[in-house]
């Protein structure tokens, strides 16, 4: 299924922000201990201190998918200076398995937003085949466009967001 | 003496905002930041130029030193409303322009003798507006404004994200519901044949029937 106008990610700016069109067509379950991941669901910091499940679909387990997490609001949604920040980086997914049977290049950085409302984008690419990719070195300023051209990974097979804001207050004034 | 001076303060203090109260406060605190810079200066200044500058803020000095030359009565008036005094600005957000106009001129003035006084308590707004607030009147109503209109487009900004926000929420809900009915529909559907096979089945098992005979 194409995304159309009225698909949350579109609505919600992921695609435009992070992404291109894309079709999906490899299910992406994510799971942050019982609550599953559906886009523009909140979630607040406290319950995603750990990795996510994350289970794919497909069908060949010769085919291999990176897992992308990145947050495009940072530090803030009204100043984003330093898009996107790199959260979590899997290569070498086998299809039909999840993030556990893959390559963890970047671990896992539990997201605590300090100020505004923040999106937090899942994105899977499928792989050409099993390929060494090169941690990027920092996680800020991280763009997952480039970041796919540059490995041959062309556009998207699935993607997911979700806000996420911090436990307590807002953060005060932003300068 | 004393009074009559701190009267005067308050008097032209009210002419300019409505919290007469807090400008000689944090006036003072401002001016006790840099205390000696100031005595030096209040020697130099030649008070007769100072009365016809026609700026209100800086219409204070004169009326302090034209009422205490010496130094020591000056400094005993400035202590005295320090010590009630933690904060001079409240931090709101919400503060009319008339209200802004209030912390900057006190900054200001402290601004054009002695630069190196900015660090207050003033929260974010005085001291943004004592950035545009240097010569006084006419460039505080621009940058006044000019505040107030990137305000109103941040807040616009933020207020689109927020409904978009809304929106994506919504329409993943309604593609739920949607994906979900259908499943309920097939599911349903399935299970009604299931039963109408298991009905069937039921019937033939009733009759008994040869359906195989020996030969012999």
């Amino acid at each position: 299924m194409s995304v159309n106008n009225r698909d949350p990610l579109v609505v919600g700016g992921v695609i435009g922000d992070v992404l291109e069109r894309f079709t999906r067509s490899i299910d992406l379950r994510v799971t942050y201990g019982q609550r599953e991941v559906t886009n523009g669901l909140d979630i607040r910091p406290s319950q995603i201190i750990n990795k996510p499940r994350v289970e794919i679909g497909g069908e060949d387990l010769r085919n291999f998918y990176t897992l992308v997490m990145v947050d495009p609001d940072v530090p803030s949604p009204s100043n984003p200076h330093l898009r996107e920040y790199l959260h979590w980086l899997v290569t070498d997914i086998p299809a039909t398995t999840g993030t556990n049977f893959g390559n963890e290049i970047v671990s896992y950085e539990s997201p605590r937003p300090t100020s505004g409302i923040h999106r937090l984008v899942l994105v899977l690419f499928r792989q050409l085949g099993r390929q060494t990719v090169y941690e990027p070195g920092w996680r800020p300023q991280f763009n997952t466009r480039e970041f796919a051209a540059l490995y041959n990974l062309s556009l998207p097979v699935a993607a997911v967001y979700f806000n996420c804001q911090r436990d307590n207050g807002c953060g005060g004034r932003r300068t | 003496m004393l009074s009559s001076a701190k009267h005067k303060i308050n008097h032209s203090a009210f002419s300019v905002s409505s919290s007469s109260s807090s400008l000689p406060h944090s006036y003072s605190q401002a001016k006790n930041m840099t205390q000696v810079t100031m005595e030096e200066v209040w020697k130099d200044i030649n008070l007769a130029s100072l009365h016809q500058h026609r700026q209100l803020n800086i219409d204070h000095e004169p009326v302090l030193s034209n009422q205490n030359p010496n130094n020591s009565i000056f400094k005993d008036f400035l202590k005295k409303p320090l010590n009630q005094e933690p904060q001079p600005l409240p931090p709101s957000s919400s503060s009319s322009t008339l209200h802004r106009s209030l912390p900057p001129p006190p900054p200001e003035t402290v601004l054009s003798l002695n630069p190196h006084s900015i660090n207050t308590h003033f929260d974010e707004s005085a001291r943004f507006g004592c950035f545009g607030m240097k010569r006084g009147g006419q460039e505080s109503d621009e940058s006044r404004g000019d505040r107030r209109h990137k305000r109103m487009i941040k807040n616009r900004e933020s207020a689109a994200r927020s409904r978009a926000r809304k929106q994506a929420y919504t329409n993943e809900l309604e593609l739920a519901i949607s994906h979900l009915q259908k499943e309920n529909a097939r599911l349903k559907r399935q299970e009604e044949q299931l039963k109408m096979a298991e009905a069937t089945q039921h019937q033939t098992k009733r009759k008994l029937q040869r359906s195989w005979t020996t030969p012999f």
